[in-house]
């Protein structure tokens, strides 16, 4: 997990001011000049606080409101207001297009790539066992310090091992790091570039980038200017969202204030879970192993891409079965059909899966807790004056759990036990590198007869990167709201139909 | 003994205050008998979005609150 995941900096802090501010824009339906005074209000000191110059630290903004309202972030190089490329955006396809995940190129300040450097802790010492341990003879030894030679270095680490004086270090991109599916290259300029054919938009580079150089889309502007043009907007919430408003705001008060900013229902995606499990099971109970050799779970996004663009001889036993923001979405436009469904959720990469053919006539929008918790500041709700409290009460315990990793499996699992008498063997992939790595191992056929969690965010849904908690926090929050249940298991569940069960 | 106020509100949340929260936290394990963590609801300080997260040391009220602000005042009473 990445080193900044939880930890508030000023990167956050712009991110989201950006949100609120186009919360703001999009609420009281300001003109498109409105938004060329974002950077200014934004950045609003003399001189430069975090780049070489203030216009550079406003570009960025600019660049980050483009991708806010769901554009390309591209400054064109030609003169052009950015309100009036907004204008245009706004007046023809008004859509989050992919990529979903981007580079802002110019404020990425090129860190070099994966390399071991010698710190001023060397002590060039007799021993010099860093260049007699080096296979490559990349270490020498020049007047005050070891030097290593990075064009023989092959990063085997043996001097990093061998030095007493802890002087070597290793030393990674840390959005290249936090890539499990190495989807970060370098440009001809050294800048880092994302790779569309191996990214899996599981975002999280985003958290990892400590220049705060890479941004995703959002559907901000769009949702709420849907809900001022008083469409039947109707929310559907993942399990991760206890807690993430702030430790005094039950999950009442997030369903009140919800509807105060003009949701006509909440739902939680857990209701969407529970389906998913038992559908799952039912899956796992009649395919494996005849049909299929193993089960791979379909909730997270990520997940599955990873399997559609790095490992695709396994995408058939990856369960085709609907995700569960798609079940809890399908329940609520059954008897609403011309409502709008907003997901709200700790996850990047649901966007990306809202825009998928199959999904776009059942989701209209996807936000995040960061984005709804700055739409609430710019909506002047704060959620603990918040005085109504609405019950919230469609999920059973399993379902609830499904945001913390192993949560997926642990449902899938107790439905095969109670209901078909079958306790198959579990495989948990907790995070990008270890979702690669199981599907590796699915392929070489290791895991035959297994059901399959797979989980891009360390840690599960708790982990992604739209929350505003830290990830062990938001488990415990996940746990404590999953125990309130009043039914254990998804087939208990009363809000689902019989047929469901 | 420290009276740490912190707002705990979804305004402050947004900006910072989980993260205070979190590290004061951190801080009372070491400290067990010398501070004390009371989360308020809205301390109404946060007008403008700018002066949030509010935090209370004892009888100090700080404003645009920072981890490193808040743990050093608290520090300085402890000492």
């Amino acid at each position: 997990m990445s080193k900044l995941k939880g930890i508030y900096t000023d990167i956050v802090k712009i991110r989201r001011m950006v949100f609120a501010e186009l919360a703001g824009l999009a609420l009281k339906d300001a003109k498109c000049e409105e938004f060329d005074k974002i950077p200014y209000r934004i950045i609003d000191t003399e001189e430069a606080t975090y780049r070489s110059s203030i216009f550079k630290e406003r570009a960025i903004v600019a660049a980050r409101v483009r991708m806010g309202l769901g554009m390309d972030y591209e400054i064109n190089q030609e003169h052009k207001l950015l309100s009036e490329g907004i204008r245009d955006f706004l007046n023809n396809d008004n859509q989050l297009k992919e990529p979903l995940v981007n580079v802002i190129r110019f404020a990425c300040e090129k860190c070099p790539t994966n390399a071991h450097f010698v710190t001023n802790n060397c002590r060039k010492c007799l021993a010099h066992p860093c260049s007699i341990v080096c296979p490559v003879d990349a270490v020498s030894i020049e007047e005050h310090a070891a030097v290593i030679d990075q064009e023989k270095c092959i990063n085997c680490g043996k001097c990093k091992e061998a030095c007493p004086y802890e002087a070597i270090v290793n030393y990674e991109r840390p959005c290249a790091a936090a890539c499990g599916v190495g989807a970060i290259e370098s440009d001809d300029y050294n800048r880092a570039r994302i790779n569309q054919n191996k990214c899996v938009s599981c975002g999280q580079c985003i958290i990892a980038c400590p220049f705060g150089a890479i941004a995703d889309k959002s559907m901000i502007y769009q949702l709420l200017k849907s809900i001022n043009r008083g469409e039947d907007v109707r929310a559907i919430i993942a399990p991760s969202f206890v807690g993430q408003f702030g430790p005094l705001v039950s999950a009442e008060k997030i369903v009140a204030a919800l509807k105060k900013l003009g949701m006509k229902e909440v739902r939680e995606v857990s209701l969407g879970a529970d389906f998913a499990s038992l559908h799952e099971a039912e899956l796992f109970a009649e395919d494996v192993p005849e049909e299929q050799p193993y089960l791979g779970t379909s909730c997270c996004p990520s997940w599955t891409y990873i399997a559609d663009k790095h490992v695709p001889e396994v995408r058939e036993n990856i369960s085709e079965s609907s995700s569960p923001m798609i079940f809890a979405a399908q329940s609520v436009k059954e008897n609403n059909q011309d409502s709008k469904v907003v997901f709200i959720g700790p996850c990047v990469s649901k966007k990306l899966e809202a825009l998928s053919k199959k999904v776009k006539d059942e989701v209209d929008f996807v936000i995040t807790f960061e984005e709804l918790a700055a739409i609430f500041v710019a909506a002047d709700i704060e959620l603990t004056k918040v005085d109504a409290e609405e019950e919230i009460n469609d999920a059973s315990y399993y379902g609830r759990a499904y945001a913390n990793a192993g949560g997926v499996a642990e449902a899938i699992r107790q439905n095969l036990k109670e209901k078909y008498e079958i306790d198959p063997p579990i495989t948990k992939a907790d995070g990008l590198a270890d979702c690669k790595k199981t599907l590796m191992k699915a392929k070489a056929g290791v895991l035959e007869g297994h059901l399959i969690e797979g989980m891009a965010c360390e840690g599960g849904c708790v982990g992604g990167p739209g929350t505003l908690l830290a990830t062990n926090r938001g488990a415990k929050n996940v746990s404590k709201f999953a125990d309130q249940s009043p039914y254990k298991f998804a087939f208990e569940n009363d809000k689902l139909n019989e047929t469901d069960k | 003994m420290v009276k740490v106020k912190i707002c705990a509100g979804s305004h402050c949340s947004l900006v910072g205050a989980l993260n205070i929260l979190e590290t004061l936290e951190e801080l009372q394990k070491e400290y067990p008998d010398q501070i004390q963590i009371e989360r308020v609801e809205c301390l109404d300080k946060c007008e403008d979005i700018k002066k949030a997260p509010v935090v209370k040391v004892d009888d100090e009220l700080i404003t645009s609150a920072q981890n490193q602000i808040v743990i050093s005042k608290v520090m300085e009473r402890i000492k």
